[in-house]
């Protein structure tokens, strides 16, 4: 079997940034909309 | 705002659901004798094309009916699916790479699908720069709406560009006419990624459309300009 369980881990990694960076700027957005 | 809270609590779910996918992908799903541990990528890169070629296809119907009926909020949906779908795109073109370096040899190739899904991101960002660059929010709805129906009408070359050119990219193997050729264990795995990747596309899109009307209506009180 080919050993190339670190380009796995990098690809994971990167999705888990992407998408809880993108939901931490949608909250700090919505935040900044709500303040009166 | 009640929306916000409803985009909030949808995404955290999603987010927690997300780490429930890694662990039963790394952990409780079989590696893919021929491919080893890079295979484990399709279930975080093909739930996100999915959704990435969705959101532009929803992107494309909100625009055609606001054509027609001039309703803002269809618009705003529009500009929503599109902020999201990019996310999605961006996704898709970081873990292809990823996933195509130890399996053909190289990050990138000028093939059919990857071109096609290239263009699409740069589909994504202009609809977003043509967006934030037209102040009018009536002329920009248009302008917007026009581009979105054309990003819609690129999605089938995407999904069809395996069939129709000669392509290093492999052919679908769960959205294909007949039975997924995927073992039990694994075509799970991949459905409940793409529950999750479903769940984070309706919360993301609720709390940016949420995001968007608050702006309306700072906007329209004159306190800041277009986003």
């Amino acid at each position: 079997m080919p050993e190339n369980g670190n380009y796995m881990i990098a690809a994971y990694i990167l999705v888990g940034v992407i998408l809880t960076g993108y939901a931490l700027s949608l909250h700090l957005r919505a935040r900044r909309s709500l303040r009166p | 705002m009640r929306m916000v809270r409803v985009g909030r609590w949808i995404t955290a779910i999603g987010l927690v659901l997300l780490a429930g996918v890694y662990v039963r992908a790394l952990s409780f799903t079989p590696v893919e004798q021929s491919q080893g541990l890079a295979q484990k990528i399709f279930y975080l890169h093909v739930p996100a094309a999915i959704w990435a070629e969705v959101a532009m296809v929803l992107v494309g119907l909100a625009s055609i009916f606001y054509l027609f009926t001039k309703d803002p909020r269809l618009d705003r949906f529009a500009a929503s699916s599109a902020e999201v779908g990019t996310v999605f795109c961006a996704i898709v073109l970081t873990t292809g790479p990823i996933w195509g370096k130890p399996i053909w040899g190289t990050w990138w190739t000028w093939d059919a699908r990857l071109t096609f899904t290239l263009f699409l991101f740069l589909l994504y960002v202009g609809y977003l720069l043509l967006r934030s660059a037209i102040p009018d929010p009536a002329m920009r709805a248009r302008y917007s709406a026009v581009l979105g129906i054309c990003g819609m009408c690129e999605v089938p070359f995407i999904h069809l560009s395996v069939y129709m050119f000669p392509t290093l990219h492999p052919m679908p193997i769960v959205l294909q006419p007949g039975r997924p050729k995927l073992p039990g264990s694994m075509l799970s795995t991949w459905l409940l990624s793409l529950g999750v990747f479903t769940l984070l596309y309706v919360g993301f899109v609720v709390q940016r459309y949420a995001v968007s009307y608050l702006r309306e209506q700072l906007e329209a009180a004159g306190e800041v300009g277009h986003a």
